[in-house]
């Protein structure tokens, strides 16, 4: 059609009316995409983590008393593996032994693996007891513990296997260089209750150490 | 500058090999619509919009629900209560389905009080009456869901229709429990079925609006657009409008959800599922009412099985019943009133439909059951044979003008350049 | 208008009918704490409330959809929950596999009274004690019912016939319930020092049943508030928006 557009009476002001409207118009549109996405952020919020969930990953309490050195317990915390591993005096010994350190990736504990309290050489609250998450930094297998010296090779000096591609740890959870593996075992937050009760979950007072700050699960 | 280049080098490329920007550009933006829609046209949009509502929530939902019989109700609950924002998506899927019938329903009747069954839109009208149907399939399978006693045993009763099948009905039943009663199986496979039965929603909506498409809306005075004057561009005018309807229309959803989520359901739904205790009253959700009383006014449980769903069919013929030469009621003198008649005795339908039938409620059900039959089956066909229609306006720019006191009809900035 | 009118009669006829054959007494209506838009859940009731439950009506009632630890929302500390749910016991297994009880702990549900439905039922000669967790969501009436029939027990009237072991209520459809009446003036001895009453017995247990069945009530209105605020302004400036787009159709007299 050829007819033209009619002279509206607003004309004169169409400028006035035209920037007013489009002041409005974007006002309009902004507030309705705030209000989408508004409106979408509790559908993508309700994925995390529910209460019961939460609830479910409160400290559990380990008793130790029946655990002989040169063992290990495995529990279930926030549904992840602890190795609860009772050194003896012998490995300990080999802990503090300068050569072993030699061949590890991070001996000093540097990166973000572990509560400030347990950044020593034993990487523990309690020298005779170890309490790392069993699950490889590489990939996430549980390594398999295998303390005795030279059960796996003439090397060995007792330490984690990982059985999926190799990596070693030591018997503080340290891993070696030229394995796949990255990083130390994490140690979760932990502290004794007695002298045979563990609380996996807690840590001692004046610790704040959250297992989601380090560096790999 | 330079990016607004790239957009359009970007939006050039895809279109090219697939155009799905000029589509939208087509249908979305220039598409020509009738100039005089009156906010009854809103309901369409707000139907579409309520539907992806549901899908969004109803996804989150499916993330947390357990379809298992000896689970579903405590998940349910467990949703609601331990959830993040848990209570908020499952009261807008419990009351969005309720608003979906609201919205639908009225687009319903807007289409039979301005003829939009009529022809060319015969195919578009029918595409909408199976929307109709997959909503109450999925609706009913929906509210079997949480395992409550209203959801058992609404799904023991509807279920059990399909026995006055002649015959094979027994087998189909058993077929359909997958079991001797409503049970594990059943739920399960009544999870499924709700999950997808949307998709194929969003499809026929698809083809819906395909047809709709094709000759363009239907419009209040029923008359066909006889030039580019009778047009405006879909955007902005009923872009704005649409969001206007639905920010209209979100707040009554909203006041609904956050201060009476319940209002529109049942407290039995809050009681556990019990094979073994039936309800003092079975009562299907407020939508299906309706066709619950006509079920149940005819003592034969088969036809009265027949009369249900012969009530949704007739929707089918509606073009071929309505002999009016006319589509829209403004110009149908006698019709215009007849048609609140109708909307009365649904009214009244779904009214009986939730007392037991006893007494009154029978009497009540019945008259009204034949009213909904004679009004489409013998009403429709004389009243449009011997109605004498009001005299049409020559267009819809001219009836504009008369509305608002002569001179040119305005056109939209642009729509001169447009044919 | 027709249309409102037939709006208004299709919504009220979306509440469910009740069937009531003779004339029931209408319910109280005491007014609560949670009522209206506005309405908060008055948390020294709610901790009264708990009192009466743990105190009487657990002996036959579950609440299994509560959890210790959702005692938090009452404003006790992580230390009182422990110490409530302690003096439960709930099974588990040691290290032989045989089951052996151990205090319960805030991640456990409420500890029901009975191990399931046919022991509860053999207690009460076939009657089985609803569980409690969504009693005011199921009841027609909600919190006013419940309040009503914890209220509402009284002597049948003469020419009334009572079953053996049913208790005459006013409320209870039928009027005969299965429950002896479970609460009385100075049933319990509250730790907060209010006295006691029947009336206030009920209103405390009837508070602390709705926030069991709706415990996110008070966020549900106040993010309500927020959202109709949001959605007025959003309307407002939708309807300005359009009328200025839909301006330069309409000719101006």
């Amino acid at each position: 059609m050829t007819d033209t557009v009619a002279p509206g009476p607003h004309g004169a002001h169409e400028h006035d009316g035209e920037s007013r409207r489009d002041f409005l118009t974007l006002a309009a549109t902004a507030v309705t995409a705030v209000g989408a996405a508004c409106a979408v952020w509790p559908l993508v919020t309700s994925m995390e983590p529910s209460e019961d969930v939460l609830a479910a990953g409160a400290p559990i309490d380990v008793d130790i008393s029946k655990l002989e050195p040169g063992q290990q317990m495995i529990v279930l915390w926030r549904s992840r593996p602890v190795f609860i591993a009772h050194r003896t005096a012998d490995e300990l010994k080999t802990l503090q032994d300068p050569k072993e350190t030699a061949d590890l990736r991070d001996p000093d504990s540097n990166v973000m693996q572990q509560p400030d309290y347990a950044k020593n050489w034993h990487r523990s609250v309690k020298p005779e007891y170890l309490v790392v998450v069993g699950i490889c930094t590489h990939l996430g297998c549980i390594p398999e513990f295998q303390p005795q010296p030279g059960s796996e090779g003439a090397d060995w000096r007792g330490g984690y296997f990982c059985p999926c591609h190799g990596s070693r740890y030591d018997l503080a959870a340290r891993v070696f260089q030229g394995v796949p593996a990255p990083y130390n075992l994490p140690v979760p937050p932990h502290h004794f209750v007695s002298d045979t009760m563990i609380r996996v979950g807690e840590n001692p007072p004046n610790s704040t150490f959250d297992l989601n700050d380090v560096e790999q699960i | 500058m330079a990016e607004a280049k790239a957009q359009n080098k970007l939006v050039a490329w895809i279109d090219h090999r697939l155009p799905v920007f000029a589509y939208m550009k087509h249908e979305l933006y220039e598409y020509p619509t009738p100039r005089n829609l009156s906010y009854w046209w809103n309901f369409g949009s707000l139907a579409g919009i309520t539907l992806v509502i549901m899908i969004l929530t109803g996804i989150i939902l499916a993330m947390q629900y357990t379809p298992n019989t000896a689970m579903a109700f405590d998940s349910v609950e467990r949703i609601m209560r331990d959830v993040r924002w848990g209570w908020l998506i499952r009261y807008i899927h419990m009351n969005g389905a309720s608003f979906f019938f609201i919205v639908t329903y009225i687009h319903v009747f807007r289409g039979l009080y301005f003829g939009s069954y009529k022809y060319p839109r015969e195919l578009l009208w029918m595409l909408g009456v199976v929307i109709l149907l997959l909503m109450m399939a999925t609706a009913f399978m929906g509210y079997v869901l949480p395992w409550g006693q209203m959801s058992f045993w609404g799904a023991t009763v509807i279920t059990n229709l399909f026995g006055a099948i002649p015959g094979i009905g027994n087998t189909i039943v058993t077929w359909l429990w997958g079991g001797f009663a409503v049970g594990n199986p059943t739920l399960n496979r009544f999870f499924s079925l709700h999950y997808l039965l949307p998709f194929i929603i969003v499809g026929v909506v698809m083809l819906h609006l395909l047809a709709l498409h094709q000759h363009g809306s239907n419009n209040p005075l029923g008359i066909d657009r006889k030039g580019p004057q009778d047009s405006i561009p879909f955007h902005p005018y009923y872009t704005i409008k649409d969001t206007f309807g639905l920010s209209v229309y979100l707040l009554i959803f909203a006041a609904i959800v956050f201060y009476w989520p319940n209002l529109l359901g049942d407290p039995q739904n809050y009681i556990p599922a019990n094979p073994l205790q039936t309800p003092p009253e079975i009562v299907p959700e407020w939508y299906l009412l309706p066709f619950y009383a006509i079920l149940r006014s005819i003592p034969s449980k088969l036809i009265g099985v027949c009369a249900m769903f012969g009530s949704i069919l007739t929707l089918f013929l509606l073009p071929w019943l309505d002999t009016s030469p006319v589509r829209s009621s403004f110009f149908r003198p006698v019709y215009k009133w007849v048609f609140w008649l109708l909307v009365i005795d649904v009214v009244l339908l779904g009214y009986v439909g939730a007392h037991r039938p006893e007494g009154f409620y029978i009497v009540l059900g019945r008259v009204c059951t034949l009213y909904y039959f004679v009004h489409f089956y013998v009403l429709f066909p004389l009243i449009g044979k011997f109605e004498r229609p009001l005299p049409l306006p020559t267009s819809i720019a001219a009836s504009v003008l008369a509305r608002e006191g002569g001179g040119h009809a305005p056109q939209p900035a642009g729509v001169a350049e447009r044919h | 208008m027709k249309i409102a009118a037939a709006f208004a009669v299709m919504l009220a006829l979306a509440l469910p009918a009740v069937a009531q054959e003779e004339a029931m007494p209408p319910l109280p209506h005491p007014g609560w704490s949670f009522d209206g838009v506005f309405g908060t859940y008055d948390r020294a009731a709610l901790q009264r409330g708990f009192q009466i439950y743990s105190e009487v009506c657990s002996a036959c009632h579950s609440m299994n959809l509560l959890h210790y630890g959702d005692l938090a929302a009452l404003g006790y500390t992580d230390d009182e929950i422990k110490a409530i749910a302690a003096q439960k016991q709930v099974n588990d297994l040691d290290d032989q596999g045989n089951v052996v009880q151990r205090p319960a702990r805030p991640a456990d549900a409420f500890v029901a009274p009975y191990p399931n439905d046919k022991a509860a039922r053999a207690a009460h000669n076939g009657a089985l004690p609803p569980d409690l967790s969504l009693i005011t969501k199921a009841r027609e009436g909600g919190p006013d019912y419940v309040y009503g029939i914890l209220t509402g027990f009284e002597s049948a009237p003469a020419n009334f016939k009572m079953q053996d072991g049913m208790s005459y209520n006013m409320h209870f459809p039928g009027h005969q319930i299965a429950m002896p009446q479970p609460l009385a003036d100075n049933s319990v001895t509250f730790a907060d020092g209010t006295q006691a009453t029947l009336p206030q017995e009920a209103h405390d247990v009837v508070t602390f049943l709705q926030w069991a069945a709706e415990p996110k009530m008070e966020e549900r209105k106040t993010t309500g508030a927020k959202v109709m605020l949001f959605l007025l302004v959003m309307t407002g400036l939708l309807y300005g928006a359009k009328r200025k787009i839909w301006a330069d159709l309409h000719q101006h007299a």
